[in-house]
């Protein structure tokens, strides 16, 4: 068998043991899941007026504005988890069974992506029935759902990619736990809740140049107007950006790893 | 004198589960009272609900004269507990713990203060009283956990496996401290799943398993059921049957083992070993070796369970389970 | 074999019934505090939550205050309120965890052995939680001074620190409900996120004409609606009296309501 083909048996071992763990523990899941849905209740409920602000985008409801920001706060909940588990994994040992077998090293790392981006994928059909349920419409229709779920998922792919480099490089689950502040605190300097034109200073100008920005923006565009290029082009320059970012992050905190043991 | 434990029938039931099937007992007041049994026999069930901790579904019991259920603050009041888990807080000194317990007593600040100090002089802790919790050994926490026991001066103390885990001069430290306080009135209620602790501490012990006593007695007085002291005798050569010719005026012979052992029931244990020896010798029969067998709690166990408590502790120790 | 000391007579040596108490009361709360002072960085999550969400929801949501039907022209201090409630929410679901942790380590145990009374055991958690609730609705509130949200007012603020104190001691007796009914830390999102939802699904964002239908609903009944509009009224207005009393009557029915849940939990657990 090549080394190509031996190799992606290895990934997709490690794959699935990563899916499995991840949706063997429901306790796990619910506060990715359930947290952003009720966040996205509160907020669709206290925020709905918003819609009669001058400048708002022509939506059906706020609910469909919200969507793209529900499934982005999913996913850097998704990523985080990875993290969480793979540091879990460091710190039980696991990993050292794995650094000691014949597959190469960032197999191991690939393997726990795979979770996440099943938690992507998840959370990108959640948030779809969701919407569809509570009455908005995807204006793209099924090609506008796609795309959503494929960026969503690329999405979570890069942003577990940060989350295991944190993890290789601290090799402690509640360091990693104690980032999820961060993620809010990201989110909410994004345009995920709210048009950026309409923020306030200082977080308007960061969501402007904020690559999590394009990325809703790529997610919602299909959802409340139709596929727009250059938006789908942003957002898969800005996934891509992360995705290189995590890979060079994660490849040097694995030396690290392997150097410290 | 009155009587500081009394037990009618105390059953315990987890749903489908008996982990207490009607218990009686009595512990008269100034005893040390063990209850032996391994992992899973009840005993930490019976001491929670004699501490007030867990109400029995069944028969009823009092401690210092009172209900454990319908007077339970006063059974509180009178009585000193360190579980099996040692209920440390790893954050506060030593100090701090046993000050927190005289407040939770009622016992005024500078009467509290002054006992603190007093408890820790006494279990040896006075050097790391203001260092954490979280630094001590495990020896050193139990022995903090006996201290804030008995800040209130209990008149009955509960020990749920005082000195499982702890290494035998710890151990020992534990023994020295509950004799030093049963010699000073306490009465005290231990459970153990170690004979020896049982038969150096105990006054009266009682055997559970699976939520039953199955013997009660004095240490003694327990083993003397397995009959006495016997000797036994691996011949060197020579005959089993000659040798038991010889030893049979001596004493009660007992069924041979195989063909090169003789065992014999002496009454007076090891001053009767000269004599066997002379006897074996004038008639001619080589000993190779011969070592006196007492009966042991172990012995009592076995014969009342079917399993050895020992082995059946480590397994269950083997077995525990890893927490994930 | 003589004894270390002479013991004492008991009547000598115990205090009355009401010193006893409160001495138990004193004593748990000290405790409490040795985890802010004693595990470093331990503050600082309880802080950071509510000050990310104030901070978070200004720059977001900020443009709202455009729309008619806010008493106030900032938006900062239309839900500094908010957040400093959600503050105390925190806070009071974190000492619920605190209580599991403490049941797991067995340490509970150790109070319910003594002679404390229930209320008094329960009574030292809850309190602890109002206190340090102020600490995270003192960082919020001078950071939204600072962003130039106005002085409420002596009277304002006061009206203000006793709800989250208050409000606190609320979610502590719902922490330390759940905690002693699970008997486990993993009951702890369930406390969090049962306190989140409380306080949010209330005028937090918008004032009740701008809210969307459901919510508007949930709100109407919502008891906690009723605190945030006390708490708020210094930040938007003026204090008065008719502003005050029905935040007042709320928090009283939830400590009564959750209170009573707790208490009878804990007198569960004990048998």
């Amino acid at each position: 068998m090549s080394a190509l083909a031996t190799n992606a048996r290895v990934v997709k071992a490690l794959g699935m043991r990563s899916v499995r763990q991840t949706f063997r523990r429901p306790q796990l899941i619910a506060p990715i899941i359930v947290f952003p849905t009720v966040l996205l209740a509160i907020q669709t409920g206290g925020a709905s007026a918003a819609v009669n602000l001058p400048g708002f985008p022509p939506v059906e409801s706020f609910l469909q504005f919200m969507l793209a920001g529900a499934m982005m706060q999913a996913l850097m909940l998704a990523g985080n988890s990875g993290g969480i588990a793979l540091a879990v994994d460091i710190e039980m040992g696991f990993t050292d069974r794995l650094f000691s077998a014949p597959i190469p090293r960032f197999a191991i790392v690939l393997g726990r992506l795979a979770g996440t981006a099943a938690l992507g994928l998840f959370s990108a059909l959640w948030f779809l029935a969701i919407g569809l349920i509570f009455g908005a419409s995807i204006e793209a229709g099924v090609a506008g759902a796609l795309l959503a779920i494929v960026l969503v998922t690329a999405s979570a792919l890069a942003v577990g990619g940060i989350g295991a480099a944190i993890a290789l490089r601290t090799g402690s689950a509640s360091v990693v736990q104690g980032l999820f502040p961060l993620v809010l605190v990201v989110l909410f300097l994004s345009s995920a809740f709210f048009p950026q034109e309409l923020m306030i200073e200082p977080a308007k100008t960061i969501a402007e140049y904020n690559p999590l920005s394009f990325i809703v923006e790529g997610i919602r565009e299909p959802m409340i107007s139709g596929i727009d290029a250059t938006d789908t082009l942003y957002a898969v320059l800005a996934i891509l950006g992360i995705v290189i970012a995590g890979l060079l992050l994660s490849a040097r905190a694995l030396r690290h790893r392997l150097r410290v043991g | 004198m009155a009587d500081a434990i009394v037990v009618n029938g105390l059953e315990r039931a987890f749903g489908e589960v008996h982990a207490v099937q009607g218990i009686d007992l009595t512990v008269a007041e100034g005893e040390i009272y063990a209850f032996l049994g391994p992992n899973g026999a009840g005993k930490t069930t019976t001491v929670r609900m004699l501490t007030t901790l867990l109400l029995p579904t069944g028969g009823a019991a009092t401690v210092a004269g009172r209900d454990v259920v319908k007077e339970a603050r006063a059974v509180r009041a009178s009585i000193g507990v360190a579980l099996q888990e040692a209920a440390l807080d790893p954050l506060m000194t030593g100090r701090e713990l046993i000050r927190l317990q005289a407040t939770l007593q009622g016992i005024p600040t500078a009467e509290g203060r002054r006992r603190a100090d007093d408890l820790l002089e006494r279990v040896d802790l006075a050097a790391a009283a203001d260092r954490r919790v979280g630094t001590y050994s495990g020896g050193m926490q139990r022995r903090l956990d006996l201290a804030a026991a008995l800040v209130h001066e209990p008149r009955v103390l509960f020990l749920d496996e005082p000195t499982t885990g702890l290494d035998p001069v710890s151990r020992k430290t534990i023994w020295e401290e509950v004799r030093a306080l049963n010699d000073a009135g306490t009465t005290v209620f231990l459970t153990t799943q170690y004979l020896e602790e049982a038969d150096q501490l105990a006054d009266d012990v009682a055997i559970i398993d699976s939520g039953r006593i199955v013997a009660e007695g004095s240490p003694d007085s327990l083993k003397a059921e397995f009959g006495n002291p016997h000797i036994q005798l691996h011949l060197a050569d020579g005959s089993v049957a000659e040798a038991e010719a010889v030893l049979a005026p001596l004493g009660k012979l007992l069924p041979p083992r195989d063909g090169r052992c003789v065992e014999v029931e002496v009454p007076n244990g090891a001053a009767d070993i000269p004599r066997v020896v002379r006897a074996l010798d004038e008639a001619g029969i080589a000993v190779e070796s011969l070592e006196l067998v007492r009966p042991t709690l172990d012995d009592v166990f076995v014969s009342k369970t079917g399993y050895h408590l020992e082995e059946e502790s480590e397994e269950n120790a083997e077995k525990a389970p890893v927490d994930g | 074999m003589e004894a270390t000391s002479v013991p004492l007579p008991a009547a000598a040596v115990e205090l009355p019934a009401w010193r006893a108490n409160l001495a138990t009361i004193a004593a748990l709360m000290a405790r409490a505090k040795n985890e802010l002072l004693r595990v470093p960085g331990a503050a600082i999550p309880g802080v950071l939550a509510p000050t990310i969400f104030f901070l978070g929801l200004n720059g977001v949501f900020g443009g709202l205050i455009q729309l008619r039907g806010f008493d106030t022209g900032s938006y900062e201090a239309f839900i500094v309120p908010v957040s400093m409630l959600q503050g105390a929410g925190f806070t009071g679901a974190a000492a619920g965890v605190n209580l599991a942790r403490d049941i797991e380590a067995g340490w509970l145990d150790r109070l319910l052995v003594s002679p404390a009374p229930r209320w008094v055991l329960l009574a030292g958690t809850v309190l602890a939680a109002s206190a340090r609730a102020l600490i995270p609705a003192t960082f919020v509130l001078a950071i939204a001074l600072l962003l130039g949200a106005d002085f409420p007012g002596i009277d304002g603020l006061l009206i203000c620190y006793f709800m989250v104190a208050a409000m606190a001691a609320v979610a502590a007796c719902w922490g330390s409900f759940l905690a002693l009914r699970f008997k486990s830390q993993s009951a702890a999102p369930l406390m969090q996120a049962g306190m989140m939802a409380l306080i949010l699904t209330t005028t937090a964002y918008a004032p009740l004409a701008l809210l969307s239908p459901w919510l508007q609903k949930v709100a109407e009944v919502n008891p906690v609606t009723e605190v945030v509009e006390a708490a708020r009224q210094g930040f938007v207005g003026s204090v008065t009296w008719a502003g005050t009393w029905p935040g007042l009557l709320a928090l009283a029915g939830m400590l009564a309501v959750l209170g009573f849940l707790a208490l009878r939990q804990m007198r569960r657990t004990a048998l």
